[in-house]
């Protein structure tokens, strides 16, 4: 029993080793990305001032609006949040098919990152409504199904603390985490079916964005990437060591 | 300052403090969840290392 | 319950002597059926529940100003008052099998697990729908009917048909879920309520569409084809995600 757990516990995979780096790495690309959000991407144009003004040899009729910086970082990470609950249904899907152990562990911590990730989608996207609209919440589509998501994979924690028999958790966390993340598409193109002015539509053919807003928002993608599976793998780590911790623990009492 | 200039300004300096939160926060998130992870398991390996050496005694 | 597995042998299917899928599905829709006339204990309960809910609808609109108009909350009070009223059901849908330990034998007959599924979602069909049927007009007879609802007011039977049988067959799906868990009457609040909410939102942009005869074609008909949509796509997964549920 012991030997088994050791022998599948100790050996550390090519992954697991690059987990550090990895997010070293993100943590640099992501700085760049900031640096560049508020050198190289130009201040997006507001409302109209009534009588335009020379700056830095341009002519600007409008207000120059600062908030929407926060759009560098808010928008990448809340993609990784949805990459990272699609790695939870699909580790969902792969327990239900092949009943191991491991593929319930790797759906769990992707939840965890998941849940950081949309924590962080919702502290920025709140402080910007806070300051644009003037208000904490508001109802408006892409937020309320934002929000609806961050409930739903807390109630995924929630089913989790639950249950006490472990295959029967696995069981039933994968199957909330599959139904879970139909929510994502729905979150992901909700701008599509019902516009709002928001929330721009930042992938589709003709980019909206003009490069030197597209490459910081690119790094900051590829950071947050690099970040959120350092950490998972880093996490995942953490909880095979207490698996076996506890089996070991089990063995000494024996 | 040019009024004009004030104008197209106006909302940079107000805006500050919310874009400089949002960013505060989102690094303070992740740090803790970082942390979280690392302090975590830091103790696990310390207390396999003390139950495999109790383990390795008692054989 | 122990009438069961005869009954289903004698239903047609004669040559492989295992009764067909349909026959399967109707024998299990009959004893939940059945189940209800004795005891009559889900309807009554719901019932109860959902005319108390009116009642808290009351309380909760009796300070509002005399020109409030009520039309334009009234498709989310009547969401509301039926997400409230199914949760109660679903929560004891699956009580008796629990306390008499009969999935268990339903789970040893070697029949095919969707069929639970579509059986014991209808049972809470038929039961929300009777319910509804009881509650909607009190609803109107309480809050409507110093109003003049728009003459597409029929049309709220679309979403409300819709929603029903989404809510449903998610929540049959969670109530399976959560039969076997700590704290299972929170648990299926905490995760059916989120999860419906797509479906919410569109049955009640639908409904208030319907009761305020707003644009038809441009509002009520794609929120409802979204609430259909999700309906189909939900009903799939959870059908398709059954088996393991159940037998684990």
């Amino acid at each position: 029993m012991t030997e088994t757990t050791t022998k599948t516990t100790t050996k550390t995979s090519s992954l697991d080793r690059l987990a550090i780096p990895l997010i070293i790495v993100g943590a640099l690309l992501t700085t760049t990305a900031f640096v560049l959000a508020f050198t190289l991407a130009p201040l997006v144009m507001g409302a109209e001032v009534d009588t335009p003004a020379l700056i830095g040899g341009k002519m600007v009729a409008n207000k120059l609006l600062l908030s929407q910086k926060i759009f560098y970082f808010h928008m990448p990470v809340a993609v990784t949040s949805f990459v990272a609950l699609l790695f939870t249904a699909i580790y969902g899907v792969l327990f239900l098919a092949k009943r191991e152990r491991r593929y319930d562990l790797n759906a769990k911590v992707a939840t965890e990152v998941a849940l950081v990730f949309i924590l962080m989608t919702m502290v920025s996207g709140e402080l910007w409504t806070r300051y644009e609209w003037g208000v904490w919440w508001v109802w408006e589509p892409r937020l309320t199904t934002y929000f609806i998501l961050m409930l739903l994979i807390i109630g995924y924690f929630i089913l989790r603390g639950a249950i006490d028999d472990a295959e029967r958790r696995a069981t039933y966390a994968s199957v909330f985490g599959i139904i879970a993340f139909i929510d994502v598409p729905i979150c992901f193109l909700i701008t599509r079916m019902v516009p709002s002015s928001v929330h721009p539509v930042i992938f589709r053919t003709d980019s909206g964005l003009p490069p030197p807003m597209l490459i910081p928002l690119l790094i900051a993608l590829f950071g947050m990437f690099c970040i959120a599976f350092g950490l998972y793998r880093t996490r995942l780590r953490e909880q095979r060591l207490r698996e076996r911790l506890t089996a070991l623990k089990e063995s000494l009492e024996d | 300052m040019d009024p004009i200039l004030a104008e197209i300004y106006s909302t940079v300096m107000t805006a500050a403090p919310f874009v400089i939160g949002a960013y505060a926060l989102m690094w303070l998130v992740l740090l803790v969840y970082l942390l979280m992870t690392a302090l975590g398991l830091k103790r696990t390996e310390k207390q396999i290392a003390a139950l495999e050496e109790s383990l390795a005694q008692k054989r | 319950m122990a009438a069961n597995p005869s009954q289903a042998t004698r239903a047609e299917a004669p040559s492989t002597g295992r009764p067909s899928t349909l026959a399967q599905y109707r024998t299990l829709l009959a004893k939940d059926l059945r189940q209800e006339f004795r005891t009559r204990e889900m309807l009554t309960s719901m019932g109860i529940y959902a005319l108390l809910v009116l009642v808290v609808f009351g309380a909760a609109l009796a300070q509002s100003a005399r020109g409030f108009d009520i039309l334009q909350v009234s498709g989310g009070l009547i969401w509301a008052l039926i997400v409230f009223t199914s949760l109660l059901g679903l929560n004891r849908s699956f009580s008796h099998e629990k306390e008499e330990g009969s999935l268990e034998g339903i789970l040893l007959v070697p029949l095919d697990r969707s069929v639970i599924f579509l059986s014991k979602a209808t049972s809470n069909l038929l039961f929300l729908a009777v319910v509804e049927i009881i509650t909607l007009p009190l609803f109107y007879f309480f809050f409507l009917t110093g109003e003049t609802p728009s003459s597409t007011f029929w049309m709220t039977v679309g979403p409300l048909a819709v929603g029903t049988i989404g809510i449903t067959g998610i929540g049959t799906l969670l109530a399976t879920i959560t039969m076997n868990t700590r704290g299972k009457d929170v648990l299926l609040a905490v995760l059916f309520i989120p999860l419906t909410y797509p479906l919410l939102y569109a049955c009640t942009a639908a409904t208030t569409v319907a009761v305020l005869g707003g644009d038809i074609g441009g509002a009520y008909v794609p929120a409802l084809a979204l609430a259909a949509g999700y309906d189909v796509v939900m009903l799939l997964v959870s059908w398709l995600l059954y088996d393991y549920v159940v037998s684990a």
